[in-house]
């Protein structure tokens, strides 16, 4: 009955096993070796261009707003489902604080406007909130499964920002607004790029450290054991999706304040990469699995080598749908792998 | 005998393909009423002429769905693959029977499909992220490698495009709409897969998978190879809607076809396609891929604005899949007032 | 020709290194109802894919009347005559009854088209054969489930199976059924079939079956007649052990109602009272659909109620869900532990705490997460949960450590009321008797416990007061004292 460990074991399997549950994540440490060896490339081949300020400057402003976006595809996902509608949400969301600052903020600018664009950014944060709780409302109280409610409310609130745009850029945005794109702390630091810092260590917090967090993961595992265990699987949807709604707005107004207008098509091909960073970070698909920090190193991996490739100007850039497509097979099959492998280890040892 | 036939009048009436009819009918005669130029013979030809392409992009989404789960590649498949088949024209002067095309065209958007069909079925991957991936890498494909941009036609494609079935000119207004060569494909297509799912086991056996995976296997029915089978066909219509579709338009614009997969998907579950396993007809398929057609096209009969279109696909979308999880609930709750039945 | 229509000489076979069957003997005559038996992992389920060609074996020989297979296809096993009912039936809820019946027999014939009347007269003959009446033409997901065991068992007995292999047939069955089914299985030994009957539940085995094989932790410890087996046996060769069976003692002395149901109504039974006082095991017990599992939902928040009262220590109480439940000291043990109960690829740790967040987590919803470690640890030790690790998912555990894991989640939300919905389905004969003494100290502790199974020893063995529900109603009572299984059989 009881599991005997023979020293034998001990020796052979089971103190190696132990690794995979303990706090040192095998797949953070393969996303930090993924880092250094492109870094390293990078550096070696291209000293000039890579190893500049400039261009670290610029890495960090870009990698905000998919970077956001990617955080909150990863909560979806760790609850078992999927966020399509991020990045049209994001549109949405800069659609509606541009709209506002561009007809609310004074000409002429003064100490009232900070005032309004306060307003503004409150606005474009809600936007996310509702379009997350209207996912959320889809997925938990009527059912339907995430990718399908999502894949329609990706559209819907395409159309939405297609209606209220009538189809054309949202421009002209008030200075002091876009500044938020344009300050550096220390020089170094993009003010974004810490927005999107701060925003990763709260859900890293968020996911990784509260009942919520581990309600997510229970949920994300097996939706109708957490509802026998007495777990409210509604309101903890509901929290996800409007947690990842809100990350999208944030991504939308970062990304209003960098570029300096809005449209409703805009990133189109960030739903994909979305996927992919959240899947090459380590989240399972199926839910249940992965940690907000390994998505904070796949983001960083993902900026490095579209930097990377950017040092090459024969490269078109739609080569980087085919790299950004490709990769994200080649991940699903190595973690498909290595699961595998991880599971057949569980199950030798439950013998 | 008069309760049985009554019985099955009952089981028609109560068919999502008889509501979306129904729809039809009636959005048509609001139609005509708001702009009376709907039942002219022109208008008819156009609505037929523009369903013919979704409406075999329809088929890859029905066939996705009824084995597998959602295909949103088809539109890539169709633009990278009739591209091909085009510079091939173009590169080496080609001037027979347009039929070649078509075979060049089929067998990438095979390959391409293939591609789709080993990963999903070896892998068991959502198809849905499989067929976003590959979607990306073929339109890196298309506009990375081959840096395609506009293309008008060479001249066997053109002569292909131009040739009509029917031409109508409406009496009234003068204006005349002809149905292209391509209308005929179109229904061949439909004719064939009716044949193979109706009538031969692996057609029963896309059925099968959709249904439940395990008891195919079971069953003696190859998961692995029907479903791989199902992405490659997949991928052969898609092409073969490619080259329609640069045909009807004479010329090829890569950036066409991106964004079609959420209409056709819309009219797929407009259908009575359900999202989730095994249920939904060609009939429904067809009648969808109309309705849906009706309403873009005539959206500017009625004088709304196009800018709701996308809206209306995303509610349409949403309202869909809601209906088909609540009538999976529905059963699964009339088999527990069944049990209540039995057992009062 | 040899007398055996199966023989298997030396079994071998491994999933990645780990061996499930560890050269095994399996010999079934011909005509004979053979039974198979064992705990669960013990490589029932393996051989049964080993003989009808879902797995392959490592090593060992197949010998199916008189011929020899080193490697055995499924068309090639269904050739030989052999059928196979898994326990969920295998069948295409999206498709007709005609398809579902007819599947298997087009495609083993190689047919590669459809042939619709060929399809409907396949249909007719495999429900001709048992006699079941059942419209053709309806789609099986509306049909309940007893129909859907008949679809497949009709189904095996096309193709004149020589040999039909049931895994565990009666576990959704009523009663009735079970009649029903045996003497189905009855009439088919008649007419010469063999039938490799796969069953843990004794009953059955004694009242069916002429020949018996048993396995454990993937060898074959015994093979005898049905005759020369006892309970006591049966046990010892199941799990390797020996148990007193009269270890548990009844208790008479109760406490104040911590429980209490007035006329209640809900979705599957009606007009349900009864009192639950501290320190009471009580059992309910009734068939598959007799209102038994929805009344343990209802009490639990996850079925809501249209009529009636729950009153929890005498004062009246809504439960709108599990969440409430809980507050309200309500606890359940569910009735599948793999689908209902568990977070298989969790840990431990995890799967106890969930029901301890909001005791262990600050106001900000930051979790303790040495006080989760240390709670965990000691529950894994309380309840001798065999394990090295509690960081270990719970999905390394066996059957009935995995229910102790889940018992613990629901004694660490400190519960008034323990309601346990077959506590020991599937769970080995060991861990089912620790299980037992375990509920037995709980009521003595002061703790009202509920058990709902159709286990009607279990019942016997542990409840102190028994429901028996019919119909959605109870429609009767019995003492500890005076339960004895012909009168629980009599009811049920």
């Amino acid at each position: 009955m009881k599991i005997v460990v023979t020293k034998d074991q001990l020796e052979k399997g089971v103190v190696f096993d132990r690794d995979i549950f303990t706090k040192i994540d095998g797949n953070i440490l393969r996303l930090l070796v993924i880092f250094m060896i492109i870094f390293t490339i990078a550096s070696i081949t291209k000293p000039q261009s890579f190893l500049t300020l400039g261009n670290f400057i610029s890495m960090e402003r870009q990698l905000v707003e998919y970077g956001l976006l990617a955080l909150g595809v990863g909560i979806a996902m760790v609850a078992g489902g999927i966020d399509l509608s991020v990045v049209y949400i994001a549109n949405l969301s800069a659609i509606t604080t541009g709209l506002f600052l561009r007809n609310f903020v004074p000409v002429d600018g003064g100490p009232e406007q900070f005032f309004i664009i306060g307003i503004g950014i409150l606005i474009g944060i809600i936007t996310g909130v509702c379009c997350g709780a209207f996912n959320g409302f889809l997925i938990s109280r009527l059912r339907i499964p995430a990718m399908l409610a999502t894949l329609g409310t990706m559209q819907l609130f395409m159309g939405i920002s297609i209606i209220i745009t009538g189809g054309s850029i949202v421009s002209g945005i008030p200075s002091a607004f876009t500044q938020i794109g344009r300050v550096n702390v220390f020089g170094v630091f993009p003010l974004s790029f810490i927005i999107y810092l701060l925003a990763v260590i709260a859900i890293a917090y968020i996911i990784g450290k509260t009942k919520f967090g581990m309600r997510l993961y229970l949920l994300g595992t097996n939706i109708k054991a957490s509802r026998f265990a007495g777990v409210n699987n509604n309101q903890i949807l509901m929290k996800a999706y409007i947690l990842s709604g809100t990350l999208a707005g944030m991504a939308g107004i970062l990304s209003l304040a960098r570029i300096n207008s809005a449209k409703a098509d805009f990133g189109s091909s960030f739903v994909m990469l979305t996927i992919l960073i959240a899947v090459l970070g380590g989240i399972n698909p199926d839910g249940g699995k992965g940690r907000i920090y390994g998505i904070f190193l796949a983001t960083l991996i993902v900026q490095l080598i579209s930097s990377y490739l950017n040092m090459f100007p024969q490269i078109s850039n739609f080569y980087r749908d085919l790299i950004w497509g490709s990769a994200l097979i080649i991940v699903l099959i190595v973690n498909f792998v290595l699961d595998k492998r991880k599971q057949q280890r569980l199950v030798r040892m439950s013998q | 005998m008069f309760t049985v036939s009554k019985e099955s009048i009952k089981k028609t009436l109560m068919r999502p393909e008889f509501f979306v009819l129904l729809t039809i009918i009636l959005l048509s005669l609001f139609i005509q009423f708001k702009s009376g130029v709907f039942f002219t013979n022109n208008n008819i030809v156009d609505i037929l002429r523009s369903m013919i392409v979704p409406g075999m992009f329809a088929l890859c989404a029905y066939l996705g769905f009824i084995s597998t789960g959602p295909d949103i590649s088809f539109p890539l498949i169709a633009a990278l693959s009739s591209y091909i088949a085009t510079e091939f024209v173009f590169a080496t002067g080609y001037n027979g029977p347009i039929i070649v095309v078509f075979l060049i065209a089929i067998v990438c958007g095979l390959l391409m499909g293939a591609v789709n069909g080993f990963i999903i079925a070896k892998y068991k991957f959502p198809s849905l992220i499989v067929t976003l991936a590959t979607t990306s890498i073929f339109s890196g494909i298309l506009l990375g490698v081959f840096q395609a941009g506009r293309v008008n036609l060479p001249p066997v494609m053109q002569e292909f495009g131009r040739n009509s079935l029917i031409s109508v000119v409406n009496p009234v207004t003068g204006l005349g709409s002809a149905l292209p060569m391509t209308f005929l494909i179109f229904i061949g297509i439909y004719l064939a897969a009716y044949l193979v799912l109706n009538f031969t086991m692996i057609g029963r056996g896309v059925y099968a998978v959709g249904g439940d995976e395990t008891s195919a296997e079971r069953a003696g029915f190859n998961v692995k190879r029907i479903q791989f089978g199902v992405f490659t066909i997949n991928g052969g219509i898609a092409a073969i809607a490619g080259v329609c579709y640069s045909a009807q338009s004479m010329f090829f614009l890569p950036t066409e076809f991106a964004g079609m997969e959420m209409i056709v998907i819309a009219a797929v579950i407009l259908g009575g396609t359900r999202l989730m396993g095994g249920v939904g007809t060609l009939t429904g398929c067809i009648l969808g891929t109309l309705l849906i057609t009706i309403i873009s096209n005539s959206l500017i009969l009625v004088g709304a604005p196009i800018t709701w279109q996308r809206f209306i696909i995303g509610a349409i979308i949403i309202a869909g899949t809601a209906i088909s999880v609540i009538q999976v609930q529905n059963v699964k709750s009339s088999k527990q007032s069944l049990l209540k039945k039995g057992v009062a | 020709m040899s007398e055996y229509i199966v023989s298997v000489k030396g079994v071998k076979k491994s999933f990645g290194g780990v061996r499930a069957l560890k050269g095994v003997n399996l010999h079934i005559k011909k005509g004979e109802i053979h039974c198979l038996a064992g705990e669960n992992g013990c490589g029932k389920s393996t051989i049964i894919k080993v003989i009808s060609g879902v797995h392959k074996a490592d090593e060992g020989d197949i010998e199916i009347n008189g011929h020899k297979y080193n490697s055995i296809t499924p068309a090639e096993s269904i050739k030989a005559g052999i059928q196979v009912i898994y326990q969920d039936f295998s069948i295409f809820p999206n498709l007709t009854v005609v398809e579902n019946l007819a599947f298997n027999k087009v495609l083993a014939n190689k047919k590669k088209f459809v042939n619709r009347k060929e399809f409907r007269r396949i249909a007719q003959e495999a429900v001709n054969k048992i006699d079941f009446k059942v419209d053709l033409d309806a789609r099986v997901e509306t049909l309940p489930v007893a129909d859907k065991q008949l679809i497949a068992i009709s189904r095996a007995l096309l193709d004149d199976a020589k040999l039909i292999i049931m895994d565990e047939p009666t576990t959704a069955l009523t009663k009735k059924e079970v009649k029903r089914l045996f003497d189905i299985i009855n009439k088919l030994k008649e007419e010469g079939v063999t039938i490799l009957f796969v069953s843990h539940k004794l009953d059955e085995v004694f009242e069916i079956c002429d020949n018996i094989t048993i396995f454990r932790n993937g060898e074959n410890v015994i093979s005898c007649p049905v005759s020369e087996m006892n309970e006591s046996k049966f046990a010892y060769y199941m799990t390797g052990r020996n148990f007193d069976e009269d270890a548990i003692t009844k208790e008479t002395n109760f406490g104040d109602a911590v429980l209490e149901t007035k006329n209640l109504c809900a979705p599957g039974f009606s007009d349900v009272s009864f009192q639950l006082r501290q320190g009471e095991i009580l059992g309910i017990t009734g068939q598959l659909g007799s209102g038994r599992t929805e009344l343990s939902l209802a009490l639990f928040g996850l079925l809501a109620p249209f009529g009636g009262d729950i009153l929890v220590d005498n004062k009246k109480v809504e439960i709108p869900n599990p969440d409430r439940a809980q507050e309200l000291g309500i606890a359940l043990v569910p009735e599948d532990r793999l689908t209902e109960g568990l977070f298989l690829p969790q840990s431990i740790k995890w799967n106890i705490e969930v029901t301890r967040l909001e005791k262990i987590s600050n106001k900000l919803g930051l979790i303790n997460e040495r006080k989760l470690n240390e709670e965990s640890k000691q529950w894994v030790k309380d309840l001798g949960v065999a394990t090295n690790d509690d960081e270990f998912p719970v999905q390394t555990l066996s059957g009935g450590n995995q229910q102790k894991v889940v018992l613990a989640r629901w004694l660490a939300a400190e519960p008034k009321v323990l309601i346990l919905n077959g506590p020991t389905v599937g769970v080995d004969i060991g861990a089912k008797h620790d299980i037992h003494k375990l509920l037995r100290k709980l009521a003595k502790d002061g703790m009202g416990i509920i058990i709902v199974s159709d286990d009607i020893k279990e019942i016997i063995q542990t409840c102190d007061r028994t429901l028996l529900m019919q119909g959605g109603e109870i429609t009767g009572e019995i003492e500890g004292n005076e339960l004895t299984v012909d009168l629980l059989s009599n009811y049920i």
